[in-house]
């Protein structure tokens, strides 16, 4: 087992190495997408401050500073581009040449995920720094102890690993659908988007939505890690939250197993 | 690795055996229009080809196998069942011993597929970068690895190719370190599925004389697929033929070349007119004419009289010989009566 364990780390290591690297070669799109990722959150966090002025919401100015600021971080660590890259290699057949290695494909997904988006992290940094900075004394006191620290690391990990199976299922069904940009809008952008906390945290949702967020995956993805940093949400909320991101993983990995064996041999092949 | 491995097959059992081997493609059809591609959505009609029918095969390890046929003849169809890429519809193939589809860690690291100009050498990256990507997939050793890369840097000369980046190479370098990452982990069988495609003569020649020389040294199965009769000639004493998808010849390549008939074609171009009395239809079947140059199909034991015939006649400016393709004379043996 440890030597399995080694040899996957020596892989993954090798993998994230050549990642970076092919990343590297293409700055100028990295560039375009920090861009992109920085200016959404920016725009909102003005919208929603004036909204905090106005009108009492469960949001203060500095939770909505708190929370938009840290948005593009989380994004640049979530989002992925399987839903767009798998699809590709099952159309043009170039999906052979993994299958054909002794590693599962999916795992080179993986790695390219990390590797991306470390290195997007690094151009992104900048701005929520800049942007903390500016507003430091107007930001929420944070709990920075150890305990609450790696409550919000560990449901971190959970959006970044939640974000990237729903990522493959929509991927995965690129097996039967020629082209999954539709569905990849409608589920993974547009419903992510609504009911993540994209434009708006899900704690200030009506209660109605709210019910309705906290049973889907998406909250899991962006809005509940920043909830726990902001450190306000009740024990039971808390464990809730836990239990249902963690369930939505190991259902939809479930899930995402059947499709993909169904999925070969269903696969021609074509072009390969 | 080492100990999963002897549970492959063993060199005196078949490296690949096929019974009653079916693939069968499910197609869509639409007729022509607007009205039609409504009715489709409503009610689609399909219906069933099969790629591969009823195909046995056997191969001993060792063996250096052409796999010949028409286009659409089933070919890499075939190749990608024994590699596991698709399941069969009906029937089994064993490769070393093992169902490919299963795709089991100790299967694929003894097997490699090598399709044309597809790749595996990282766009963005030099093939260096892949090798080394490789060394970890398929857990070689570093002396081994240093070992192996400096043999097939030294049989594929690419020394001076390995730190550029694979989007800067030519066509032949990159098929040559295509080869180098196919082969990095010695593969027990080798499939090659038109594996000079694209590349000028004297590349084709290279990785023919390279691929002899690894087989001299490494004896691994190897089972080719082309369109490029030099290569089959080159590499390949038994040819298994299939036509829409069944097997019609297994044996030797002389054999079948007596069969197939394969013709040249000779194409001569005269200074001005042609010299009175010649008659492109008495010497072969004519291809092409285009003022002084006519284009002929010639049987292959004439070919040389009928060369020397046109050069003694006279105005002969240009006087070309080249092998008929291989899928044409393979479509006219095929076409031909039973007997």
């Amino acid at each position: 087992m440890n030597a399995r364990v080694a040899k996957m780390v020596r892989i993954g290591m090798a993998l994230l190495s050549a990642h970076w690297q092919s990343v590297l070669a293409y700055r100028g799109t990295m560039l375009v997408q920090t861009v992109q990722k920085i200016m959404m959150p920016t725009v909102l966090l003005a919208a929603w401050l004036s909204v905090a002025r106005k009108s009492g919401t469960s949001y203060e100015e500095a939770d909505y500073l708190l929370y938009f600021i840290c948005i593009p971080i989380v994004t640049s660590l979530t989002s992925c581009s399987i839903m767009y890259t798998l699809p590709a290699q099952i159309r043009d057949g170039s999906l052979s040449r993994d299958l054909l290695k002794p590693l599962h494909p999916l795992w080179t997904h993986v790695f390219e995920h990390l590797a991306s988006n470390a290195i997007m992290l690094l151009y992104l940094m900048p701005a929520p720094l800049l942007l903390g900075l500016w507003f430091h004394d107007r930001l929420p006191a944070v709990d920075m102890s150890p305990r609450h620290l790696t409550l919000f690391l560990g449901v971190f990990l959970l959006a970044i690993i939640l974000r990237f199976v729903m990522g493959t299922l929509i991927a995965l069904a690129g097996f039967w659908i020629e082209h999954v940009e539709t569905l990849n809008l409608v589920f993974n952008a547009g419903l992510w988007a609504m009911l993540g906390g994209m434009i708006v945290p899900v704690e200030t949702f009506p209660p109605t939505i709210r019910v309705i967020a906290n049973a889907l995956p998406y909250r899991y993805t962006l809005s509940f890690p920043l909830e726990v940093l902001r450190g306000h949400l009740p024990i039971t909320d808390l464990a809730a939250g836990i239990a249902t991101g963690i369930s939505w993983t190991v259902v939809l990995i479930f899930l995402g197993r059947v499709l993909w064996l169904r999925g070969l041999l269903n696969w021609s092949a074509y072009g390969g | 690795m080492t100990s999963q491995q002897s549970a492959l097959n063993a060199d005196n059992e078949p490296a690949i055996l096929t019974c009653g081997l079916r693939r069968s493609y499910e197609i869509r059809h639409k007729a022509e229009g607007l009205i039609a591609s409504i009715k489709g959505l409503f009610k689609p009609e399909f219906s069933f080809i099969d790629a591969v029918a009823d195909l046995d095969i056997r191969i001993e390890p060792g063996e250096l196998v052409g796999f010949l046929g028409p286009n659409g003849a089933g070919k890499t169809t075939t190749l990608k069942m024994m590699s596991g890429l698709i399941a069969p519809t009906k029937g089994t193939v064993e490769v070393l011993g093992r169902n490919p589809f299963r795709r089991e860690a100790d299967f694929l690291a003894s097997i490699s597929l090598v399709m044309g100009q597809k790749q595996n050498l990282w766009w963005d990256l030099p093939p260096a970068e892949t090798l080394a990507l490789h060394r970890e997939i398929y857990d070689i050793s570093e002396p081994e690895y240093r070992e192996r890369l400096k043999q097939l840097v030294d049989m594929l000369e690419i020394g001076d190719v390995l730190e550029i980046q694979a989007r800067k190479l030519s066509l032949g370098q990159r098929m040559r370190a295509e080869l180098a990452v196919a082969l990095l982990h010695r593969p027990r069988i080798l499939f090659l599925d038109e594996p000079t495609i694209g590349l000028d003569i004297l590349m084709q020649k290279k990785v023919r004389e390279f691929l002899l020389e690894y087989h001299a040294r490494y004896s691994p199965t190897l089972l080719l697929t082309s369109h490029n009769m030099d290569d089959v000639a080159a590499l390949c004493k038994r040819v298994i033929v299939i036509n829409r998808g069944y097997k019609v010849y297994d044996g030797n390549l002389d054999r079948l070349t007596a069969l197939a008939r394969l013709d040249k074609i000779l194409t001569v171009t005269f200074a001005s007119a042609p010299p009175p009395g010649f008659d492109p239809k008495r010497l072969g079947t004519l291809v092409s004419a285009e003022g002084g140059r006519f284009c002929m199909k010639i049987p292959r034991d004439e070919a040389p009289r009928v060369a020397g015939e046109l050069y003694n006649s006279g105005g002969v400016i240009d006087l070309t010989i080249e092998e008929a393709p291989l899928e044409d004379a393979l479509a006219d043996l095929f076409a031909r009566p039973a007997s």
